[in-house]
């Protein structure tokens, strides 16, 4: 949807290899560019942000630092997900803003090369399509990489 | 950029803040060969680096000026245009540095003319010194004029080689300190030089979010051995928590910065002015020791240079005007600071003309900005305040220094938008004060803590005035008035809302039982917020709003507490705005207009239901009769009683319920041959007050809500009942009325208080004027007027007069004007008659017949032109 968001697969297609780190929402497997991770944390609570952004979960501290959390199963309108202290959380920062996504869990990291990418099915969800940059098959499954740039831009 | 480059600019552009002051000192100072001394070292310190790093034309200037200073040093005496030239190099290095600042290099330029007139001021402070030239004042020397060295430079050489010999400077501005005072602000930054060393901001922000984090780790820790009995660990740990409480002290201090900084630009900011103005300043600074952070500092310097500017150029008069006022010719301007209860105040002083009340109401009036029966009612410090308004300004005329009316309303959202105050204090004749109350720093601010179904929310307490309980064990009641809540507090009725509704917050975790309202105030309104409790007040660490939250208008940031959570800080006024506060201020000057000239009346306040308490004017009440239990009879569905040998039937007001085995108060209203009872459940108060309805009712029942005494009330409307219980009454029912405006001219005070409320209970509204005056003024505001009633023997004119005045106003042209004729008028019938309408004084049935009628030929007449005007257009 963004310049941004187009120029990434081109850029990557320099690179050999692609490593994601692999994250489950609902049942559903997705890939993080690995270089956006910073930090894998467990939140210990949890302020909520009133009139906020309904994908925004709250606000959590992470060592001093003010992060705002994104519940991903919120934001890609699986269900209208509570986040539970102790959730699982993984720090990006984005624009020069501490935000966290966060899922239900995470897996291994993946190296995703040229040759295993697919062109997008036509049918999918438009809404979905807005938040992944491109589709990696994995053995027998298909992974969805996230815009993280998508993720954490919301329409005001 | 290389490193040596920029620690000569930051420290070049420090010499020089530092090299102005002295100079200035020194003009008023001239024998005090240290300061002199000083400045001379500075600019010597500046060639020297200039040389240094190769830059040529800040080298030529310093050395040029080093010259001339070098000859003051050897005891030249200056003059005023020494200084000014020198004043005028030092600007020309600032430029050049601020070029050398942004591109890195030095930029392209010629300063030839700069280094002549430094020349030329060298050899005749030279001369003067080998005694060339005699002159019989002792700080005389030649000077060319001010004019021909500030705005022609280039002329300045030929105007220097013609020397005229002046006896005193132009204007003699001065820069005074007390002597104490001056010598700690020069000891101060000497010692300062020798034991500072400069730190990037950054590194500084960098600690300071480390001690924040090893707040919450100790913090945890705390929490973790709060419930062991374990000494071997505890003491020590004590010893941690004091020490990064005073860890978390010192860094922040390192933030600090001497109020000094805000001064430095003053004396010549004050010597420029009074050259300008053509006046003489004295300029007086104390508590430059006083800390503030630095971020403030930077914030403060435009609003106190603009407030400086305004005492210069309005504040203060002319010498010739002091002299004749019997003061100094001199004037002062008085700049202080001083640190109180955790808040900074600085103050702005001048002993000059002092505001003038009458002025400033005129202004007011002729820009519209409020009625004279408004400001009537103000005292002085409530009128003072409309100079914070924007665009307000009473200079006679713009000058260059200030009166374009752009200023104290910018000056005070400033000093806001830092969570500060501004207020002002003023003495005709005597002079003006300005005081800001600001907070030490921006990072760290005290809050409140509250909860609100079951959340956290930080409050800035320099909005807060004070919170208040309320509910039943409380003496706070908040009453709910047309679906707005409202909390009658003294005597003032302060707008509420419910910090849950607000946030929309989920309110099923909310905890019923005492809840508390906070009471704000922003910009000079008052509100209060609804919140569950206070839990806390703390210190909190202000960190502003990630860009994805800012568009979030109720709160500023966010803070991490104590306890490691984080809360989000609301923003006042944001929270005011939400309820529509700003808005309301307008309206409310609008309903005052409406209600000009409203007497003071007599007003039965009392209970009948749930919610506020009703009121109704004595003047409507023929009496009021304690009911026993066994006089009230049900009669078909109605309750009646037998009052004075007839039935009169009775109505509950409101949903007062009826309970057959108490007694009732019960208020007998009578019109005409209708008579009825009113049942209510207690009589609260009898009282004499103005009676100003401000926000009309589409009920049945109620004509509107006002506020007596600081209580909201509802103004019950009884021709409602009074054709409630007689379908036979052929009354023009109150709302077909349209709410039509009457204006009431009375001379005299009973009439007016026995007809406005009978005018009103009609379903009309009214205005009561005293005198025909009063009447007409009230029109020429373009108050709107329906009607006007009339006595026909007013003090200064005639009914028939008078409604030759009125309809002279256009608006007015076809308002029906009703003469009520005394029993005594000798009118004589077949005069001319401009009155629409006469009818006998206490004829009360005949006055509302005629208005009606009137109201009815007024809506045929527009029906009739309506369709007029169509038939035209269709044609």
């Amino acid at each position: 949807m963004t310049s941004a968001a187009q120029a990434l697969p081109s850029q990557r297609s320099v690179s050999e290899d692609i490593n994601t780190l692999t994250v489950v929402a609902n049942g559903e497997v997705f890939g993080l560019p690995i270089q956006m991770v910073q930090t894998i944390f467990r939140i210990s609570s949890l302020s909520p942000v009133p009139l906020g952004p309904p994908d925004v979960a709250g606000l959590v501290n992470l060592r001093g630092k003010i992060v705002t959390a994104v519940s991903l199963r919120r934001r890609l309108k699986m269900d209208n997900d509570v986040v539970e202290p102790n959730a699982l959380a993984i720090g990006i920062e984005h624009k020069g803003e501490y935000f966290c996504l966060v899922v239900d869990s995470v897996g291994e990291v993946l190296s995703l090369d040229e040759g295993k990418r697919i062109p997008i099915p036509p049918h999918f969800d438009p809404e979905r399509l807005r938040l992944t940059t491109e589709f990696y098959r994995a053995g027998t499954v298909l992974i969805p990489v996230l815009d993280v740039n998508a993720l954490f831009e919301f329409g005001r | 950029m290389d490193e040596l480059l920029r620690d000569f600019i930051v420290e070049t552009n420090q010499h020089l803040e530092e090299a102005a002051t002295q100079l200035v000192l020194f003009e008023r100072n001239p024998t005090d060969a240290s300061l002199i001394a000083k400045i001379f070292r500075l600019v010597h310190t500046i060639k020297g680096t200039c040389s240094f790093l190769g830059l040529m034309r800040l080298q030529h200037i310093a050395h040029a000026a080093e010259t001339m200073i070098g000859e003051l040093r050897n005891g030249a005496a200056p003059t005023q245009t020494s200084v000014t030239v020198v004043l005028a190099a030092i600007d020309r290095i600032k430029q050049i540095v601020e070029a050398v600042e942004a591109t890195g290099i030095e930029p392209e330029g010629d300063d030839a003319d700069m280094i002549t007139q430094l020349d030329a001021q060298a050899e005749m402070l030279a001369a003067s010194l080998r005694g060339e030239v005699v002159s019989d004042a002792p700080v005389a020397a030649p000077a060319p004029a001010v004019e021909a060295v500030v705005e022609a430079p280039q002329a300045a050489p030929a105007a220097a080689t013609v020397p005229e010999v002046v006896a005193t400077p132009p204007s003699a501005p001065t820069v005074k300190a007390p002597p104490a005072n001056a010598a700690k602000t020069a000891g101060g930054a000497n010692a300062r030089n020798s034991e500072t060393i400069r730190v990037a901001v950054d590194a500084i922000e960098r600690m300071m979010q480390l001690v924040s984090e090893l707040v919450l780790t100790r913090n945890q820790l705390l929490e973790l051995t709060r419930h062991r009995q374990d000494d071997a660990v505890k003491s020590p740990l004590q010893r941690l928590s004091s020490l990064t409480t005073d860890l978390q002290d010192a860094v922040m201090r390192a933030r600090m910065q001497p109020v000094e900084r805000l001064y430095a630009n003053l004396p010549r900011l004050v010597r420029e002015l009074a050259t300008e103005c053509g006046k003489k300043i004295d300029l007086v600074t104390e508590g430059a020791d006083t800390e503030l952070d630095r971020q403030l500092i930077e914030i403060l310097r435009d609003p106190l240079t603009h407030m400086i500017r305004n005492s210069a150029d309005h504040g203060l008069e002319s010498p010739a005007e002091r002299a004749a006022a019997g003061k100094p010719e001199a004037g002062e301007i008085r700049v202080s600071a001083s640190h109180e209860a955790g808040q900074i105040t600085i103050t702005i002083a001048d002993d000059g003309r002092g505001l003038d009340v009458e002025k400033i109401k005129k202004k007011l009036v002729s820009n519209g900005a409020a009625t004279e029966q408004e400001l009537g009612k103000l005292s002085e410090d409530e009128i003072f305040k409309f100079i914070f308004a924007p665009g307000f300004s009473t200079a006679k005329q713009v000058t260059n220094v200030s009166g374009r009316g752009v200023g104290m309303d910018v000056v005070r959202s400033n000093i806001e938008s830092i969570g500060g105050s501004i207020s002002m204090q003023s003495k005709l004749g005597r002079g003006t004060k300005f005081s800001m109350r600001i907070p030490l720093t921006l990072a760290i601010a005290p809050a409140l803590i509250v909860e609100a179904s079951g959340l956290r929310f930080a409050l800035p307490q320099h909005a807060v005035v004070e919170a208040v309980g309320v509910g039943q064990n409380s003496g706070h009641v908040i009453d709910k008035v047309q679906n707005a809540l409202v909390l009658r507090l003294r005597e003032e009725v302060v707008p509420v809302i419910d910090m849950s509704q607000v946030l929309g917050l989920d309110q099923s975790a909310r905890q019923s039982g005492e809840q508390l309202v906070v009471i704000m105030r922003v910009g000079g309104e008052s509100f209060g917020v609804i919140v569950d409790k206070v839990a806390d007040v703390q210190e909190v660490v202000v960190k502003p709003l990630s860009a994805s939250l800012a568009h979030l208008k109720v709160f500023t940031g966010h803070t991490i507490l104590g306890d490691g959570s984080v809360v989000l800080i609301l923003d006042p006024g944001g929270l005011a705005m939400s309820i529509g506060i700003e808005k309301s201020g307008d309206k409310k000057r609008e309903v005052k207009k409406d209600n000009l000239g409203a007497d003071k009346m007599r007003l039965v306040l009392f209970r009948a239901g749930p919610g506020v308490v009703k009121v109704l004017p004595v003047s409507l009440i023929a009496r009021i009769e304690m009911v026993e239990p066994g006089r009230i009879e049900h009669a078909d569905g109605r309750l009646t009683m037998i009052h004075q040998d007839r039935l009169m039937p009775l109505v509950p007001v409101g949903s007062t319920s009826f309970d057959p085995t108490r007694s009732y108060p019960v208020l007998v209203i009578t019109d005409g041959d209708l008579t009825v009872g009113l049942l209510v459940d207690e009589i609260v108060d009898i009282i004499e007050e103005t009676l100003d309805v401000q926000l009309s009712s589409g009920g049945y029942e109620t004509i509107g809500a006002a506020v007596v005494r600081g209580q909201a009330v509802e103004f019950i409307d009884v021709t409602s009942y009074l054709q409630s219980v007689s379908s036979s009454v052929t009354r023009q029912p109150a709302r077909d009325t349209g709410r039509r405006q009457v204006l009431l001219v009375h001379n005299d005070a009973f009439a007016r208080e026995f007809l406005a409320p009978m005018l009103s209970s009609a379903g009309y509204r009214v205005m009561a004027a005293a005198s025909a005056k009063e009447a007409l003024q009230v029109i020429d505001q373009g108050s709107h007027v329906d009607a006007v009633v009339t006595s026909t023997d007013l003090a200064e004119m005639t009914g028939n007069e008078l409604a030759s005045a009125v309809r002279r106003t256009p608006s007015a042209r076809e308002v029906p004007v009703i003469g009520l004729v005394g029993t005594d008028d000798t009118h004589d019938e077949a005069d001319s008659d401009t009155l629409t309408l006469r009818v006998q004084a206490g004829d009360r049935q005949s006055l509302l017949a005629g208005l009606s009628a009137a109201f009815k030929a007024m809506q045929r007449a527009e029906k009739r032109s309506a369709s007029k005007s169509k038939n035209e257009a269709a044609a």
